[in-house]
């Protein structure tokens, strides 16, 4: 009894204390994380793809996570990316090759955009101008934080926000012509 | 309507920048966005997956030149390796080099007989050209090549969502990961494949080919050619000096070595009707690949101007 109530009241301390290990935040917030895996298109498969991001997280052999909540979020959102990029290539595939093609699995990894498409990617962020071109770059490619960028670039911090705005609302151009064509 | 998508796409995007710094936690926020509208998922997910593309642009390096084209060393096989001398094949020369002001058009690569040249694609991809033959590429599509004649080796480097097409005749051969050996002859196309999978025709014919496999097909066939069986192994040859043969009309193999070898080889009529089994090594001594291709076919061989004449 005693040992049981003081589990409780750790629990209603704190609900992501990295002492509880990825399993008990992931069990503390099972509801939470299966309504985001419904918002973020499971549907139905919530309660399935939550015991996938359980493999995935309990998996891995690395140390504990400082915060861990945010990071089972994190991987959350990157499980469905990867579901919906697998679909896509699927389709894309199938409407390719047809039968003849369902030979190689669909992988996450690969880029489902071709060469010519990334050099059209390349030459959109070039059009957007010189400062947006180069603050894009130094954020996406080489993964500088928006703040660093700022202060190199002796530019404000929101100046730095709209321009990545500006670039990726470019792109989301981009890629709609890819789906049309 | 138009201008709900373009505030939701803009909104999908700030969120994408947002979760783009290591620290972002605001997950309930993001949830509840998109919970606010059914299609905000779908937003955010095409957004999401272009930006994973994105990944590519650090490794893409730049102004990479888009064709490099390698004239081949000769490269001589070991008689000895492939046979042990047991069968009587002829050694025939190094293959003659050209570098003959062909390089004006890049796009465009002819070779003389005997002339054998490689082309490095930018993706990767490696194209053998074999003598006495066309092949022609197009620097805004590089997952393309058209054989117009004569023989080549692809060698692609296979992506899933890009297949590289090589078209020759009115054949299109679409690779799913592949190496394969391409021949255009009058008005015929073969197709041997030595690694992976390579569809022909996807759009009429739809004929698999694995490894090991070959197709012969005549322009204007009604039926998809019939898929045979080849030895792996002397799929592309002619790239070692090495023409293995099962069956073949001597005016074939006499073609495939003015290709290979610029040899030039004429098959008398009444010899016309042979057919060819075994294996010829291309080397320096022509006249010994000629004596080996004439008794192993049952034919005499004559000199003839610059070449020889096959008689029964």
């Amino acid at each position: 009894m005693a040992f049981q109530s003081k589990q409780s009241m750790t629990e209603s301390r704190d609900r992501t204390d990295p002492a509880q290990g990825i399993e008990g935040v992931l069990l503390a917030n099972r509801d939470r994380i299966v309504r985001f895996l419904e918002m973020r298109g499971a549907g139905d498969g919530a309660e399935d793809l939550f015991q996938d991001l359980w493999m995935r997280l309990t998996d891995r052999t690395s140390g504990p996570i400082a915060d861990p909540l945010p990071y089972i979020m994190r991987a959350a959102n990157n499980l469905m990316l990867d579901r919906y990029r697998s679909a896509r290539q699927s389709d894309l595939r199938d409407k390719a090759w047809g039968e003849a093609a369902a030979i190689q699995s669909p992988s996450a990894e690969t880029s489902l955009i071709s060469r010519e498409q990334l050099a059209l990617v390349e030459t959109a962020i070039t059009a957007t101008g010189e400062r947006p071109a180069r603050i894009f770059r130094r954020f996406r490619v080489d993964g500088q934080n928006q703040r660093d960028i700022a202060s190199e670039m002796g530019v404000s911090l929101s100046t730095v926000e709209a321009d990545l705005r500006k670039v990726y609302a470019a792109l989301a151009v981009i890629r709609r012509q890819f789906d049309a064509s | 309507m138009q201008a709900d998508m373009a505030n939701a796409e803009a909104r999908a995007i700030d969120w994408l920048i947002r979760q783009r710094n290591p620290d972002f936690d605001d997950w309930s926020g993001f949830a509840d966005w998109l919970a606010e509208a059914p299609e905000h998922n779908a937003i955010y997910d095409a957004v999401a997956s272009l930006d994973r593309d994105l990944d590519a642009l650090a490794a893409a390096p730049k102004s990479k030149p888009s064709v490099v084209i390698i004239p081949d060393a000769p490269r001589r096989p070991s008689r000895r390796a492939w046979f042990g001398g047991a069968m009587a094949a002829a050694l025939v020369g190094a293959i003659s080099l050209s570098s003959l002001g062909l390089f004006g058009n890049d796009d465009r690569i002819e070779t003389l007989a005997g002339e054998h040249r490689t082309i490095a694609l930018a993706d990767g991809s490696k194209i053998e050209v074999n003598g006495a033959s066309v092949i022609e590429i197009d620097k805004d599509r590089p997952r393309f090549a058209r054989l117009e004649s004569g023989e080549a080796m692809f060698h692609v480097v296979h992506r899933d969502d890009d297949p590289f097409i090589v078209e020759t005749g009115d054949a299109k051969i679409v690779d799913l990961g592949t190496a394969f050996n391409v021949v255009r002859r009058d008005r015929q196309t073969s197709v041997a494949v030595s690694e992976g999978i390579v569809l022909y025709n996807p759009d009429r014919d739809k004929v698999r080919l694995v490894a090991g496999k070959a197709i012969e097909a005549r322009d204007g066939d009604r039926q998809p050619p019939v898929v045979q069986d080849v030895d792996v192994a002397s799929i592309g040859g002619w790239r070692s000096g090495l023409l293995v043969y099962n069956g073949t009309p001597l005016a074939v193999v006499a073609e495939d070595l003015r290709r290979t070898a610029g040899m030039q080889v004429r098959i008398a009529p009444e010899a016309s009707d042979l057919f060819f089994r075994g294996a010829l090594i291309i080397d320096k001594n022509r006249n010994r690949t000629i004596a080996d291709l004439a008794a192993l076919s049952g034919t005499k061989a004559q000199r003839q101007g610059d070449g020889w004449i096959l008689t029964r």
